[in-house]
């Protein structure tokens, strides 16, 4: 728990101090929110169904930006052999990159749905839609961590994580999109998609968090 | 005197490039072993291996009495590593560093422990400054205060001068090289160094043992 904890801190410290990843990220969700509002007519069009795409669209490559260089600056920098080498259990080091990258994630998601509810005239900040959101990120986050970890030390690693990652997030898009569209009245509930996103997210984070260690022994 | 590291057939391979094979040998703790060889010899890979960072192909080696192919968190807690790169947080300052690496490693009066260091190393006055900004030998007065900042039994330092000024291979020599109480094997081309600080040889040519010098 106390080197998971010296992990969320540095992490988010360097965030902070190294700003650009998830700056990028940030700027992408803007520009998309920004665009897709331009395309719709909000005067004479009902754009309420296509928000739930919308967001996850926004949500998903935002989230490829900012996660794919988790590990990528400590191979870099010769870092990640000195987490290695520390008599931390691999599993502590995995929990404390994924709540940094929770955080910052987040964080860019909320100014999404914010932004969101200015720019198409529909309340997006809701308890409802932010227990979808988040549950949705963890599961995301969770896969995601784990695969920016296995292409680390790949040279093409930035092409590497979305063909990984994509394939397996479709169960979690699906389930997120229409759970978004029931939030928003837009969809009925034929399915208990919030459930579903929420055994996404458990299974994402067990499987990961059991996995990592057999992805970082050489 | 007990072994502080002994391999026995000590292998490794990557791909069809057979690294180290057969590498046999027994440190004494507190020894100082100079570990030569041409490069590609395999002295990089060997600290590799007992360090825990890469699992050997075959054969078997402890360090400070645990297995290294277990990597446990004991053999982790006793050893204190050096290499090419200094395995620092660049956007972090030599203090936010050590306290990080302090952390991890439950180092108990870590404020006290890092303050001795970074005095120790003439880090002290530049300990708020951002890594970054540092020279490439401050950057090793710092990786050295890593490596030490546990108080390994054990330390396993590849080509530990590099970067170093006259004084800061004082330093070095001091807290890790002549320190009393650590077992030291570091690989080196620094030979005219060697009979400072080292009491045995142990070199390497195409991943065997050539010639070990007062090894048992």
């Amino acid at each position: 728990m106390s080197a998971s904890l010296a992990v969320i801190e540095k992490d988010l410290r360097l965030l902070w101090r190294h700003r650009s990843g998830w700056l990028s990220a940030a700027t992408f969700a803007a520009i998309t929110v920004l665009t897709y509002s331009f395309a719709f007519d909000l005067v004479t069009d009902d754009v309420r169904p296509l928000l739930p795409g919308v967001l996850w669209v926004t949500f998903l490559f935002a989230g490829t930006i900012a996660c794919s260089r988790t590990f990528t600056d400590e191979v870099e920098q010769g870092t990640f052999d000195a987490l290695l080498l520390a008599p931390v259990p691999r599993t502590a080091l995995y929990v404390g990159k994924v709540i940094a990258n929770l955080v910052a994630l987040l964080a860019i998601e909320v100014a999404v749905l914010v932004m969101g509810t200015i720019l198409f005239n529909t309340t997006l900040v809701t308890a409802e839609l932010l227990v979808i959101v988040g549950v949705g990120t963890v599961g995301y986050v969770c896969l995601t961590t784990l695969l920016a970890t296995l292409g680390s030390r790949v040279r093409s690693r930035e092409v590497l994580l979305p063909v990984l990652a994509l394939p397996l997030l479709v169960p979690l898009l699906i389930a997120g999109v229409r759970a978004t569209g029931v939030a928003l009245d837009v969809s009925a509930p034929s399915a208990p998609w919030l459930l579903l996103l929420a055994v996404f997210a458990i299974w994402s984070a067990v499987g990961s968090a059991l996995l990592f260690p057999l992805v970082v022994e050489r | 005197m007990t072994a502080a590291i002994d391999a026995h057939g000590l292998g490794k391979r990557y791909g069809a490039s057979e690294v180290l094979e057969d590498v046999t040998f027994t440190l004494e703790a507190g020894s100082r072993t100079a570990l030569l060889g041409a490069n590609g010899a395999g002295k990089t890979t060997l600290l590799a291996v007992l360090s825990t960072l890469a699992a050997p192909s075959r054969g078997t080696a402890s360090v400070a009495g645990y297995p290294v192919d277990g990597a446990s968190a004991e053999l982790r807690r006793r050893i204190g590593v050096l290499t090419h790169s200094p395995m620092l947080y660049e956007a972090l300052s030599p203090l936010e560093n050590l306290r990080f690496f302090a952390r991890l490693y439950g180092v108990v009066d870590a404020e006290a422990r890092i303050e001795e260091l970074l005095r120790a190393l003439g880090l002290w006055r530049r300990r708020e400054e951002p890594t970054a900004v540092l020279s490439r030998g401050y950057h090793q007065r710092v990786a050295i205060a890593r490596a030490l900042v546990h108080r390994p039994a054990v330390l396993l330092l590849d080509e530990p001068e590099t970067g170093l000024d006259v004084e800061g291979v004082a330093l070095l020599d001091e807290l890790m090289l002549r320190a009393p109480g650590m077992t030291v094997l570091a690989a080196t081309h620094r030979v005219d160094r060697i009979d400072v600080w080292a009491d045995d040889r142990l070199m390497l040519e195409r991943g065997r043992v050539a010639v070990a010098v007062g090894l048992s």
